[in-house]
């Protein structure tokens, strides 16, 4: 458990991050959840479900008393705190301590391409809650599984992700079902599979208690039907097995299959938990945490069978341990020093990241948002789609508008095949950005779109920095008010550096 | 007397039923694996097999104006030869046709690939035919993979036969791969089978010892009869090579991982879990199985290309499963009129599917006559721009995008003209950069042109390279509707380009190829 909190802590790579703390500052600011988008000059009457409102007042709130570090912080702890639910799952059925600890570590590996601060995180957390619940009421019984009706109230106004609960859920019931009707081995009992539905239902009911009402059900299946998003947002691609931070999630599932394939022995809700999520990660990479969260107690499960059976054909005699006081001290020191090299080498460091950094400016485009915060008038900016969430967070106080941003669901699935047609050059790209009413086209250098309207006559080059590149309409040169391009920057500043990285890079290519 | 006498008609009609599910399933695949030229590749085969017919094989890489950075091995050499004969008799329909009853026949094959004893039933093989079938429908066609399913259904095939005791069927299997090692390069997976199978499966036979000696020896037979090609030891070193050139991989869309958002992928998904879920209510798998359709599911995840590999290989195993899954966990609880259905109701059965197969292959017959193989070819080819490029830029070096690229060494055989096509491992990673640069438009792309002295190209008329082409000054020469391609032309040299107003799609005012 100590060593998982290292892949479970970074800094802020989830670009929509940015915008949903925007979003709490707006909340906390009205005193309410805004009906439409601030951000766009796109979909600005398009209706806003803020399905999410509860995470982004926290961000904001969270930000406002210890900035940035202190919600790197607290997500982590989250994550952790999922992957300790699983832990205490997995050991409901007193696995094996070696199967244990190295299904938990597999798990933390595995789920590396996801982890980071998100809100999603929050999703894991409390899908490995309720499946730890669901689990220790078939097996022991109790009212305890009760207290998943309060959960359900607080996770639907976190994230729509409580869909994914109560999927669960009623995938369990229907696995004890099918599995009671065919006999299948380790069933529970049926009393408990009657309260497990009653609590279904009460959870559904109360998940209605939000802002948006029973209209949140429905939202929540928004995403898993857009077709563009899940062509076009590339954490709803597939898993590319030949991208090694995949590895760890093939080799889970590999193993998985091999080892029910050896043991023979399965319960009928572990079957379907398994088939299912394994369907879903295999379909979007941000299901793998998911998977993670449900398949990781039976992968030690499954593994603490396989070495009972080794065990028992070898009957090894047991080597002699040393003392017990001398195993504490040991397994002390070794704690101790994990997580002091958790603290020094990812906690901190990532907690200590500022917003006007060099680690943000290479991946959000800090330095343009710098350069346009200086323009004497909001500008409407024709923006990538990963970028949106910063440029609203950085700008939209100025009255700045974007043209598109991550609250995908909100662009709709028109707009971002549109914006699809214009990032990827289709014939029409021009006359799509001319006719949105945009004033500037701010886009990542040496891409196609950055590319060909550098080749262009029709458009002039504005500015250009080692991640981003703007260009105006030629028709447009003296209408658009831009403030001059900065020729230098203060020593130490993270544009500054970033300047000169670049600069180093290329001299090292040629 | 009388009740062996039932027994054994019982048995002879279940023979009977169990054959005619696997017929009927087998016929109604043809729907599947009777393609039109849809695997673009196709195209350069043709016209490399037309071309070993007039000359040999060639030394190098006979199409492309690029400089080959590796020697050029034409390991399909005897598929492309065939497939240029075949062509060269009956025309396109005929080539389609013939490699999808090879496929067919490999499903068939494959089903076949089970031990006897299993028993398994006719509609668990029927089933297990047509969901193989499709999930590796879209991989196989009138390409080498079709004839690599092929073998490999009858690595399985002849391996069953063994692990029955018939040691003499192993001595099939030389011959087969020495005719494969020319074909494909798949050959290498099935040595690899059958050198699993030696160290793991279980023989029923008391002279195992023996039997694993005829296969051993059959196996090192198999290995030496490969050398025998045009290239040697040299063929395994171009395997090799192909598999880990990153190359392929960047020229090569088949070789990514599989994109579960399409059907036919989803439907390769359920096939795998239904494996696992067989394996584990049937009372587990031969360790040969696991490993075998473990493997082949690993190979599948890392690249698409390995489909329908997984495909043949878990065929059997779902018909074998899938009948002793159901033995075991639903036939014992479900009621006595839901059970077995009479002899006479199964032939029944068995015949409808026959006549639906027989129904579809008339109708997928229309599909293979002359004019369906040309309205295909103009629709998703660029035949028309073809041409007009033919007729006004003979001898110049055009741009197309790797897929069409091989329709174009069909095209233009001679003059080397073409960039690239789906030829990676000869090509090299530096021609491989090259092209993706400019098909998406990374940093230097026009450069690579101007060096390149591409004047010309034949891209979709909705492509990126269209408008980015555009945006340079080259003109739209001309517009084939057909196949929704446009002819474009870079400005004359030493001439200033015409400030462009933007390109539409399709290009207004362009005529027609």
């Amino acid at each position: 458990m100590v060593l998982s909190l290292l892949p479970v802590t970074s800094i802020i790579h989830d670009p929509d991050f940015w915008w949903h703390l925007r979003a709490g500052q707006l909340i906390l600011a009205h005193g309410g959840l805004l009906a439409t988008d601030p951000f766009t000059y796109t979909v600005a009457s398009h209706h806003w479900t803020m399905h999410e409102w509860l995470s982004e007042v926290l961000y904001a709130a969270l930000q406002s008393r210890g900035g940035l570090g202190l919600i790197v912080l607290v997500l982590s702890i989250v994550t952790w705190l999922g992957l300790l639910c699983l832990l205490l799952r997995a050991a409901l059925r007193r696995p094996n301590a070696f199967a244990l600890g190295l299904g938990l570590l597999l798990a933390a590996v595995a789920g590396y391409p996801i982890w980071g601060p998100r809100v999603q995180m929050i999703t894991f957390f409390l899908s490995a809650l309720t499946l730890l619940a669901v689990e220790r009421h078939l097996l022991r019984g109790g009212r305890a599984i009760w207290l998943l009706v309060p959960l359900f109230v607080l996770w639907s106004n976190l994230h729509s992700g409580f869909i994914i609960g109560l999927g669960f859920i009623a995938l369990i019931l229907i696995a004890e079902v099918s599995g009671g009707w065919l006999h299948w081995r380790d069933g529970a009992p049926s009393g408990r599979v009657r309260t497990l539905f009653y609590v279904l239902l009460a959870c559904t009911a109360v998940s209605m208690i939000n802002p948006n009402g029973p209209a949140i059900l429905a939202y929540a299946f928004l995403t898993q039907g857009s077709g563009a998003q899940q062509t076009l947002i590339l954490e709803w691609h597939s898993p590319d097995f030949h991208d090694w931070v995949v590895l760890p999630f093939g080799i889970l599932l590999i193993t998985l299959i091999a080892l029910i394939a050896v043991n023979r022995r399965l319960r009928a809700r572990d079957a379907a938990l398994v088939a299912v999520t394994a369907a879903l990660s295999m379909q979007s990479v941000r299901h793998i945490a998911i998977f993670v969260a449900a398949t990781t107690p039976v992968w030690i499960d499954q593994t603490s069978m396989l070495l009972q059976k080794m065990r028992t054909r070898s009957a090894a005699r047991r080597p002699q341990r040393p003392s017990l006081q001398f195993r504490v001290f040991t397994f002390s020191v070794l704690m101790g020093a994990l997580v002091i090299v958790y603290a020094s080498i990812r906690l901190l460091p990532a907690m200590r990241v500022v917003p006007n950094s060099l680690a943000y400016a290479r991946e959000y485009p800090v330095c343009a948002a710098r350069w346009l915060a200086q323009a004497p008038e909001p500008l409407k900016i024709f923006n990538q789609y990963g970028e949106g969430g910063y440029l609203a967070d950085a700008l939209s106080s100025r009255g700045d508008k974007v043209y598109i941003f991550g609250d995908a669901a909100l662009m709709g699935d028109p707009l971002l095949y549109t914006y699809a047609g214009v990032t990827s050059v289709q014939p029409g790209w021009d006359s799509t950005i001319r006719e949105s009413g945009t004033d500037i086209v701010l886009f990542d250098t040496a891409t196609p779109l950055a590319n060909v309207m550098e080749a262009s006559t029709r458009w002039v080059k504005v500015y250009e920095d080692p991640l981003s590149v703007a260009f105006v309409p030629s028709n447009r040169v003296r209408d658009v008010k831009l403030p001059p391009v900065p020729a230098s920057y203060p020593r130490g500043d993270p544009c500054a550096q970033l300047r000169s990285t670049a600069v180093d890079t290329t001299a090292q290519n040629q | 007397m009388v009740a062996v006498e039932g027994m054994e008609h019982e048995r002879r009609s279940e023979a009977v039923a169990r054959l005619g599910w696997i017929i009927g399933a087998a016929v109604l695949l043809l729907v599947v694996t009777v393609q039109p030229f849809a695997d673009a590749n196709v195209w350069w085969h043709l016209a490399l097999g037309r071309l070993i017919t007039s000359h040999g094989i060639p030394a190098q890489e006979p199409f492309s104006f690029l400089p080959a950075a590796h020697p050029w091995v034409g390991q399909q050499w005897l598929l492309d030869v065939l497939l240029a004969g075949v062509v060269g008799a009956g025309g396109a329909g005929l080539a389609s046709a013939v490699l999808g009853v090879v496929a067919a026949c490999g499903f068939l094959l494959a089903a076949l690939a089970i031990p006897r004893v299993s028993h398994a039933t006719g509609p668990w093989l029927a089933f297990a035919m047509v969901l193989s079938g499709v999930v590796a429908s879209r991989l196989i066609g009138v390409n080498a993979e079709a004839v690599s399913l092929f073998a490999v259904a009858a690595v399985l095939y002849v391996l069953a036969r063994w692990r029955e005791g018939r040691a003499g069927a192993v001595w099939i299997l030389p011959p087969l791969f020495l005719v494969w090692a020319n074909v494909d390069t798949l050959f290498a997976v099935g040595l690899l089978i059958v050198a699993t199978t030696l160290l793991l499966a279980s023989v029923s036979r008391s002279d195992s010892a023996a039997s694993r000696g005829h296969l051993a020896a059959a196996l090192a037979a198999s290995v030496l009869l490969t050398l025998v090609n045009p290239y040697g030891p040299g063929l395994y070193a171009s395997v090799i090579t192909t598999a880990a050139d990153p190359a392929i991989a960047q020229l090569t869309a088949s070789w990514a991982s599989p994109d579960f958002h399409t059907w036919w992928l989803r439907l390769f998904e359920a096939e795998g879990v239904l494996l696992v879920v067989l394996w584990a209510t049937s009372g587990g798998p031969a360790p040969i199985d696991a490993v075998l359709g473990i493997a082949a599911l690993v190979a599948a995840l890392w690249s698409e290309a390995y489909v329908a590999l997984f495909a043949i290989i878990a065929l059997p195993q779902i018909a074998l499963y899938g009948t002793r899954a159901w033995r075991l966990q639903v036939a014992p609880r479900v009621s006595s009129r839901f059970r077995v259905p009479p002899a006479r109701a199964r032939l029944l059965l068995f015949g409808g599917l026959i006549a639906v197969g027989a129904a579809a292959v008339v109708a997928g017959a229309r599909q293979v006559t002359p004019a369906a193989a040309a309205s295909y070819e103009a629709s998703h080819y660029p035949m028309a721009a073809a041409d007009y490029v033919a007729a006004h830029y003979p001898d110049q070096r055009l741009y197309s995008t790797d897929t069409w690229g091989g329709y174009l060494a069909y095209r233009f055989p001679t003059g080397r003209v073409v960039l690239v096509y789906d030829q990676g491992s000869t090509f090299g990673d530096a021609a491989a950069q090259s092209y993706t640069k400019i098909h998406l438009l990374q940093n230097g792309w026009e450069k690579v042109l101007r060096d390149d002295g591409i004047a010309h190209a034949i891209v979709l008329d909705t492509s990126q390279e269209a408008s980015a082409l555009h945006e340079l000054g080259w003109v739209v020469a001309c517009h084939d509707s057909v196949s929704r391609s446009v002819v474009m032309s870079a400005p004359p040299p030493g001439t200033t380009p015409a400030a462009a107003g933007p390109l539409t799609a399709p290009p207004a005012g362009s005529p027609a190829c």
